[in-house]
């Protein structure tokens, strides 16, 4: 389906008692049905704002959020969100975490507890399943926490920098499992990251933010679909050169910025 | 999870030392306990301290005697350790439904904020006078004082952990599409399970100190009511009995709340 998620010119501006913060500028896109798109820009430009107002939990100041071609209000819509801890709860058992959503939502049915129940060992954490999260590795612990987002089945997913607690490795790892679990679920995917290469690793179109107040710079397509893997991908050609095309687009607002606040400093 | 492996004679050094470890500091607690006991009755003996005025392990240990034989020490210890029980369980419930309710309306936690200061820097034991005029002269009164003392600083520390909730733990279940009832039921209220106990453990004492200065104000029975006429009388072989039975008491309370940690927060094991 097209124009699954859509944003039409939104802006979102911050109070408080001394100062005015505009995040978000003007803010149009959309996502389609399936699609994986990725948001990059500089830290603190507001990317987790921009998912907080898809998620229903934050409203904007300007424009409007469509989800089906419906306005979101609230926390209304069937979104799974990601972050970038897993937030398992230590005092549950991994399968009662990845249960939490469906028993905040009294969906405990016979037809979902199997369904979960199936994610669960299809994903290889039947062995976990009683353990807590405290005795995972932080690889499996995101995978847990992956598979508790995806047991309320939502229509869309937004992930915030889910890999940025983990360290290289594991994050190259737990990039290829979460991507390889996503494609095979065929969710639509909505993924902000700071990191250029994580980005055009996993996404169909990449959307580059500017500086706070953050407006869309540019959107990429990545054409890279037909690969299958994000470690796969860092191996194509055109990898190197999309990165660099990206990089320049968003170093440009630095030594622009740079340049803006010597000259106001020399004036 | 653990399998059965063959330890490796490092492995077993290390545990041997790990056991000696504990063993040494076990020991120096006793050690220094046996210690100031003997130094107590070799002075009281040599009559290097006044025994009179600081009486002795040997009288003390007759004077137990002579309580037991009486057959009210039991009484006494009875009398205040359901004193302090009962104020203890009230202390901890109020101040934990009041630490709910606080937590539940920002609004109200901002309007009694001040109160809460100032309620807990006010040493209750000043309330003393209003409580035995309102609750008379019996036990209410005592355990009235108990809960007074256990009250405010359950309401503070439960309050506080409540507040420190982890706020993107809050955000994945308000994405989750949960009601404030289900972030309390799921997540604040089982995340600050420990708070709870460490809680319970700092009301032991609360509700000790309550009790015994409930009864030095009004009782006619009770282990702070023995120490108190132990004191008018000048018999310190009473008052450091009663000192002793307390710290024993007082220990095995907190035993008890240790034990019921264990199965309350397994998982942080």
């Amino acid at each position: 389906m097209q124009n699954f998620l859509r944003l039409d010119t939104v802006s979102l501006t911050y109070y408080s008692k001394t100062m005015e913060t505009e995040a978000l500028k003007d803010i149009s896109f959309q996502v389609n049905e399936g699609e994986f798109v990725a948001i990059v820009g500089p830290s603190g430009c507001g990317k987790t704002t921009l998912l907080s107002l898809v998620c229903g939990i934050l409203t904007p100041t300007k424009g409007k959020v469509y989800f089906n071609n419906q306005e979101i209000t609230g926390v209304s819509s069937n979104v799974g969100y990601m972050l970038q801890r897993d937030y398992l709860f230590e005092w549950r058992t991994i399968q009662k975490n990845i249960f939490l959503g469906l028993e905040i939502q009294k969906k405990l049915t016979p037809q979902n507890t199997e369904r979960v129940n199936n994610l669960i060992e299809k994903y290889g954490l039947k062995e976990f399943a009683k353990s807590y999260p405290n005795q995972l590795s932080g690889g499996m612990r995101q995978r847990a926490a992956l598979i508790r987002t995806l047991a309320t089945d939502p229509d869309i997913l937004l992930l915030d920098e889910p890999f940025s607690a983990l360290d290289f490795q594991t994050r190259l790892n737990v990039c290829d499992d979460v991507y390889r679990i996503i494609k095979k679920e065929q969710k639509t995917v909505l993924l902000v990251t700071h990191d250029i290469s994580e980005a055009i690793s996993m996404a169909d179109k990449i959307i580059v933010l500017s500086k706070r107040p953050a407006s869309i710079k540019n959107i990429h397509y990545t054409n890279l679909g037909h690969v299958s893997s994000p470690l796969k991908r860092r191996e194509t050609n055109g990898f190197a050169q999309q990165f660099e095309e990206i990089w320049q687009e968003l170093n440009d607002y630095e030594t622009q910025e740079g340049t803006d606040s010597l000259t106001q400093a020399i004036s | 999870m653990k399998h059965k492996k063959e330890l490796t004679p490092l492995h077993k050094q290390f545990l041997k030392k790990e056991r000696k470890g504990k063993l040494t500091v076990f020991g120096g607690q006793f050690g220094f306990l046996i210690l100031c006991f003997a130094l107590w009755e070799i002075f009281a003996h040599y009559g290097v301290i006044d025994s009179f005025i600081t009486s002795s392990p040997s009288r003390i240990w007759r004077q137990f005697g002579e309580l037991l034989k009486n057959g009210n020490l039991f009484l006494h210890i009875y009398v205040s350790t359901k004193e302090t029980v009962i104020g203890f369980l009230i202390g901890t419930a109020l101040g934990t439904l009041a630490a709910i309710v606080l937590w539940w309306s920002p609004l109200l936690n901002k309007i009694f904020e001040p109160y809460l200061v100032v309620l807990n820097s006010l040493p209750k034991v000043a309330l003393g006078p209003i409580i035995i005029i309102w609750a008379g002269t019996g036990q209410a009164a005592i355990i009235t004082m108990a809960v007074l003392i256990s009250v405010v600083v359950t309401t503070i520390t439960m309050l506080n952990g409540f507040n420190n909730t982890d706020p993107n733990k809050i955000l994945l279940l308000k994405t989750m599409r949960a009601k404030k009832i289900d972030i309390f039921g799921k997540l604040v209220l089982p995340s600050n399970l420990p708070t709870l106990v460490s809680c319970l453990k700092i009301n032991v004492g609360m509700s000790w100190i309550g009790t015994i200065m409930g009864e030095y104000l009004t009782s006619q029975a009770g282990l702070g009511y023995l120490i108190l006429y132990g004191g008018q009388v000048f018999k310190l072989d009473l008052v450091m009995t009663c000192i002793l039975v307390l710290c024993v008491i007082a220990a095995v309370m907190y035993l008890l709340v240790a034990l019921l940690e264990k199965s309350l927060v397994r998982w942080n094991s």
